[in-house]
């Protein structure tokens, strides 16, 4: 009886990880592999049928286009505001400086959706902040529409993502800095560097691999994102910002093509599976450094 | 000492507990969507019908319509979902063809029934030979004029396209002169792609343009009176630029703000429309006419079809209890209750003949323009995945044509070809 005692204590937490993470996930692969409909009768195996029917469809490269652009773009745009605030934050001390560590972390303890909502207002043609400012010392014209301009819509959601994503990077960055010997700073400066020397020698390769762990997280977390573009523009106007995780409930929930929608979630756990493996296998190689 | 009392609690909290056993049949009601007044409104009708029925129990719960078909469809297709439920009557043809709805024609007292109801809007519950609803609320959608810009600029609402298009002209303006337009004379709800459809076909069938055949087998919106109607649409926002440039965006938030602060002239909306003015504008004046027609077919701007909707309350055909959800749906429509639809302004029309036809019916400002519209209006075809083409095929393409991505010709030809390829199917 002493032998089973561990796996029975472990079963409940085993049974429960496997109803809430394996059942769902081994069911989706099975469903890409089937003809599901919610609206019509069906159920057959249908083979590679429904991974086809993504690949072909246009809407599917659109949103991977839009996707990869969404990911790229705005954790690279966050991390370049992350270490310009950690930058500021590193190189003052005092209770200043740590009530502004906390105002700049707000957007990362925001709710995505509050959030989403709350940029689609400041991005409103009519009534928003945003173009007030603007037009107020001419940069824009009044009215003009951020999120209803097919050209503008995904460049809005992006920096509403880099918003949200960019404190996490300047702690992250800020963490890094502080690790930097202050040795390094001292001899550079007895060799008579500059300041931009210094960074781009010194801080630069320091803050490697955390610039390195930063991106691939960013690009994986957009990769997944689903709120902020759903909260703001639902993939429109036309599809312009439309991503992977909008059009798999797009798929699944508008068109009710539980077998397609079930495909392309594949693809996407396929993706980014293969980051997280690129992930993992940097942290092994840090720490055997 | 200490164990006995102890004991005592546990039997008396026990005994508390067992007392309560509740016998009554519990019915579950989805009420989708509705102003906060209709919706206070059903409450107190529920607890009415739960006073005056002791044996039953209703289960209210409130959902939004953005999600009725993904709610409705994940819980029907595993044999479960609510034993009432208030969706759109076109509905009937989609969820009545495919057996969740039970056919209220069934009931024996369905024939007495049904003549509380105007039989054009009891029509739209039908699908072949079932009626899957009872009528809950009517709606035409027309065209909704901000009196006080029309006034200063000292026009009348439009009645034909050019004078429709001449208003929104004239309307789009720069109103403080810093040299950028602030004022447009139409906006169209873009930001929600069934909201939109809804918005364009008043057009198309003003224009005397049908969906589909009759025989629900031929998409027939890519008519020459159809691409005219969506030719309109888009040379105001391309060549006039009448149209909010951001149209694209907005849901009915937006075009409601745009509206209360004079920042639009003209909107197509329905019944809801001077509620939800009145709410955040109080004593803003509209003008509620006609959507406007074809230059010639002036001759039918009374008789020319807008689009019709309505909801109406549903049983699922798997409940364990139909009578007494009929029973329940009937308090909730019947001729007395339906004169709250009257009395105040719950988003939408009354649907029964004594209620519409009672003294206090006249003093509704908007009553007769929509009665009229009511009355020659048509619901979207009762074809199974008409929801589905309007929203997922129709609304797309016909908005890459309003900003210029197609022309309207090209959009109406593909979205037709789509459309009549998942008609195909389903056959």
């Amino acid at each position: 009886m002493k032998k089973y005692t561990p796996y029975l204590l472990l079963a409940p937490a085993l049974l429960f990880t496997g109803f809430i993470l394996i059942y769902p996930v081994v069911q989706n692969l099975i469903n890409s592999f089937r003809d599901v409909s919610l609206v019509r009768p069906g159920g057959g195996w249908t083979g590679v049928l429904n991974y086809e029917r993504v690949f072909s469809d246009p809407v599917f490269w659109l949103a991977f286009r839009n996707t990869v652009i969404y990911a790229l773009a705005g954790t690279v745009l966050a991390l370049i505001v992350g270490l310009l605030l950690a930058l500021v934050l590193d190189t003052n001390t005092g209770k200043m400086c740590s009530a502004a560590a906390c105002l700049y972390s707000i957007p990362w303890v925001i709710s995505p959706v509050v959030a989403g909502f709350a940029w689609k207002w400041l991005l409103n043609d009519h009534f928003g902040v945003l173009n007030y400012w603007l037009s107020s010392i001419g940069i824009v014209r009044n009215g003009t529409s951020w999120l209803g301009d097919p050209r503008l819509a995904l460049v809005c959601v992006m920096a509403a993502r880099a918003w949200q994503f960019y404190p996490f990077a300047m702690v992250m960055f800020l963490a890094g800095l502080q690790s930097i010997p202050g040795e390094q700073y001292e001899a550079a400066s007895v060799d008579g560097a500059t300041a931009l020397r210094k960074f781009f020698y010194i801080t630069l390769p320091n803050l490697r691999p955390v610039s390195s762990v930063l991106l691939l997280l960013g690009v994986i977390w957009s990769f997944n994102d689903f709120t902020m573009v759903f909260v703001m523009t639902r993939g429109g106007p036309i599809n312009a910002s439309m991503v992977l995780p909008v059009l798999v409930r797009e798929f699944s929930f508008v068109h009710f093509d539980l077998g397609k929608g079930s495909a392309l979630s594949i693809v996407i756990f396929a993706m980014l599976f293969t980051l997280s493996y690129l992930y993992l296998r940097m942290l092994t190689r840090r720490e055997r450094l | 000492m200490r164990r006995i009392v102890l004991f005592a609690l546990l039997c008396a909290v026990m005994g508390v507990s067992c007392g309560k056993k509740d016998d009554a049949v519990v019915l579950r009601d989805w009420n989708f969507g509705g102003k906060p007044r209709m919706i206070e409104w059903l409450r107190q009708r529920v607890d009415q019908f739960e006073r005056s029925h002791p044996g039953v129990r209703i289960e209210q719960s409130q959902k939004s319509w953005n999600m009725i078909r993904e709610l409705l469809y994940a819980d029907y297709s595993v044999g479960l979902g609510p034993d009432v439920v208030n969706v759109h009557a076109n509905y009937a043809a989609e969820f009545g063809g495919a057996g969740y709805y039970y056919p209220l024609n069934r009931f024996p007292d369905f024939r007495e029934v049904s003549g509380w109801y105007v039989p054009h809007l009891l029509e739209s519950t039908r699908y072949r030979e079932d009626y899957y609803g009872l009528p809950c609320s009517g709606i035409a959608f027309v065209l909704v004029c901000n009196k006080d810009l029309f006034d200063k600029e000292g026009i009348s609402p439009p009645r034909t396209w050019s004078e429709f298009r001449e208003a929104a002209r004239r309307l789009t303006k720069d109103t403080d002169g810093d040299g950028t337009v602030d004022q447009y004379g139409l906006v169209l709800l873009g930001g929600d792609k069934g909201g939109f459809a809804y918005r364009l076909a008043p057009f198309f069938l003003k224009a005397g343009a049908e969906i589909l055949s009759d025989d629900l087998k031929t998409v027939r919106f890519n008519s020459p009176r159809g691409v005219a109607a969506l030719r309109l649409l888009a040379d105001m926002y391309q060549v006039d630029h009448s149209v909010t440039p951001g149209f694209l965006a907005y849901t009915l938030t937006e075009v409601n703000d745009l509206f209360c602060s004079d920042k639009v002239a003209m909107s197509i909306e329905g019944p809801w429309f001077r509620g939800m003015v009145d709410d955040k504008s109080p004593g803003k004046k509209i003008y509620t006419v006609p959507v406007p027609v074809p230059d010639d077919r002036i001759a039918d701007y009374d008789t020319a079809p807008t689009l019709q909707d309505m909801v109406m309350y549903s049983i699922n055909a798997r409940t364990k209890y139909p009578e007494r959800a009929w029973e329940f749906i009937k308090y909730l429509r019947n001729e007395e209750a339906d004169m709250a639809w009257i009395r105040e302004d719950l988003g939408a029309l009354a649907t029964t003949r004594r209620a519409l036809e009672s003294p206090e019916a006249k003093a509704l400002a908007d009553l007769p323009v929509y009665m009229n519209e009511l009355r020659h209006a048509r619901p979207w075809p009762a074809h199974p995945c008409m929801i589905a083409i309007a929203s997922d095929i129709f609304a797309p393409y016909t908005e890459k044509a309003i900003v210029g991505e197609l022309t309207p010709q090209a959009a109406l030809d593909q979205a037709a070809r789509e459309a009549q390829e998942m008609i195909d199917e389903k056959k």
